[in-house]
């Protein structure tokens, strides 16, 4: 607990001197607000977005579409993954075009998603929902073909029929893969969501901060690029992180991406 | 208890880099009566562990036939245990619930089952380690994990795939001396395949030796029982059977 508190605090204190220099230079070199906010101005906008509902509905749009983005690709990429790691074969065949679609980044497909889906919701979920779906697909499938044959033997030896090998030794056996597939997969949807919602949308971070720099909004910008670190790290320390340490190094099993 | 009986066993496949059909094991027969424990040993290459990979059914025979109990093998299964080599837990159980895979997958509730579990670890002396994960044990109690696991499933007969070869000396013979002791109360039907002729001959009823993929000789061990290595490494029976055993291999 103390040594958590510790880190906790060495986590924070770059942030606080980054702040404290921001109070203090901005006013001091008496900055042009419209190229730059103060520090008081952007707690005054973060405090009026919460109390008239703005940057809640924001944020609100936000976190949906990641949340259905997301679930529906885990939903999609880890039986795929799994059926696809069984067979040697497959897995060698379609390894290269899914870490090909895994390093194309969200953001490329926003101009069709946009085509094919009208602005909205439809094509900024669908650009969350590839950026997530092609890493952790290539990161079950790559989790599947690792497990030793040994350990599936041994499983088949002692009475495991296909259901139970899938559950009990596939599934179990790909999660540090898959955990790691998340992480990467949210981490690209993320930022991806952010671009995303500047061009297709008409609520969301991204929208609200584009559309802040029509109207020389420093501090609304700001306070929106605050808002996506901020939540970003929440969901990566409080929720992505712990899974990890839960799984992959609680078992002693080797971690690739 | 089961009896298993091989009959002109033989697998020929092919082998991608010498690009020509290699045959592993022919015509083999071998007959194992119910609570035997049959030591194979032979060198590398004599197909000993294809023939254990063939009676566990991990890979197809060729020719011949692979009966336990009467039943022809057709694939893996419960009725057969295996002790790998690379020990082969999983990962993600803890100890005890590795133990209590096999009762799982005969549908034994978790109480029962955890009963089982605990009394095979109490046999093997790993109560203390029920709760930890097979990364935080040594390799020497990992391997008696991976034999307590295969016996909690009660199998008719029990193959070991050398599976003493990565731990160090000291703890072998602590594990072959368990073995012994556990096999004593336990009585299963043993395969156990080894490169080792001292470990042959110190837990066999029976040695057979291999060569080329055929059986070389059979040599009955009439030494007395519980063995332990204090009594066996002076002892002039247990000296000249192996002398005789590292022979045939040598000659194979």
């Amino acid at each position: 607990m103390r040594h958590r508190l510790s880190s906790l605090l060495w986590f924070c204190a770059p942030f606080a001197v980054l702040l404290a220099l921001w109070a203090i230079l901005v006013p001091h070199f008496d900055v042009n607000p419209r190229l730059f906010p103060h520090l008081d101005s952007v707690a005054q906008a973060g405090l009026e977005g919460i109390k008239d509902g703005t940057l809640v509905r924001h944020v609100g749009a936000s976190l949906l579409r990641v949340t259905v983005g997301t679930v529906l690709a885990l939903l999609l990429a880890i039986p795929l993954g799994i059926a696809m790691g069984v067979s040697p074969t497959v897995s060698s065949f379609l390894t290269p075009p899914f870490r090909f679609f895994s390093v194309l980044a969200g953001i490329a497909w926003i101009p069709l998603a946009s085509l094919w889906f009208g602005y909205g919701f439809g094509a900024i979920t669908f650009v969350i929902f590839n950026a997530v779906f092609f890493i952790v697909t290539y990161n079950t499938l790559l989790g599947v073909s690792t497990i030793p044959l040994h350990v599936r033997n041994a499983a088949a030896s002692l009475g495991a029929g296909r259901w139970a090998m899938l559950t009990e030794v596939l599934l179990p056996g790909a999660l540090p893969n898959i955990v790691t597939g998340i992480r990467t997969g949210l981490g690209f949807a993320w930022r991806g969501l952010i671009a995303a919602e500047m061009i297709a949308t008409n609520v969301g971070l991204g929208y609200m901060l584009f559309v802040a720099r029509d109207f020389y909004k420093t501090e609304v910008i700001v306070l929106g690029m605050i808002v996506i670190g901020v939540l970003w790290l929440l969901l990566d320390r409080l929720l992505l992180a712990p899974i990890e340490r839960a799984t992959s190094e609680r078992w002693g099993m080797v971690q690739r991406v | 208890m089961k009896s298993l009986t091989i009959r002109n066993l033989s697998k020929t496949y092919f082998d991608v880099h010498a690009g020509a059909n290699v045959t592993a094991v022919r015509d083999l027969s071998l007959e194992v009566p119910a609570g035997e424990f049959v030591s194979i040993v032979g060198p590398s290459g004599c197909g000993k562990t294809t023939l254990l990979n063939m009676i566990a059914g991990f890979i197809p025979h060729t020719g011949g036939e692979i009966l336990v109990g009467g039943h022809p093998v057709k694939g893996p299964g419960p009725d057969r245990g295996v002790v790998f080599q690379s020990f082969a837990l999983f990962p993600w159980r803890t100890v005890l619930d590795n133990v209590a895979f096999g009762p799982k997958m005969r549908g034994v509730g978790r109480a029962e089952r955890e009963k089982i579990a605990h009394e095979y670890l109490a046999l093997a002396k790993l109560s203390a380690a029920a709760g930890r994960y097979p990364n935080e044990l040594s390799g020497g109690m990992q391997q008696r994990v991976g034999v307590v696991r295969a016996l909690a499933n009660d199998p008719d007969v029990l193959l070991m795939d050398e599976p003493f070869a990565s731990v160090d000396a000291q703890t072998r013979m602590t594990l072959q001396e368990e073995l012994t002791r556990i096999w004593e109360q336990k009585r299963p039907t043993v395969i156990f395949i080894t490169h080792d002729v001292p470990e042959a001959v110190f837990l066999g009823n029976r040695v057979v030796a291999l060569s080329k993929g055929r059986v070389l000789e059979e040599i009955a061990v009439d030494l007395p029982r519980p063995r332990v290595w204090d009594d066996l490494n002076e002892d002039d029976r247990f000296k000249a059977l192996s002398g005789r055993v590292l022979q045939l291999v040598r000659s194979a």
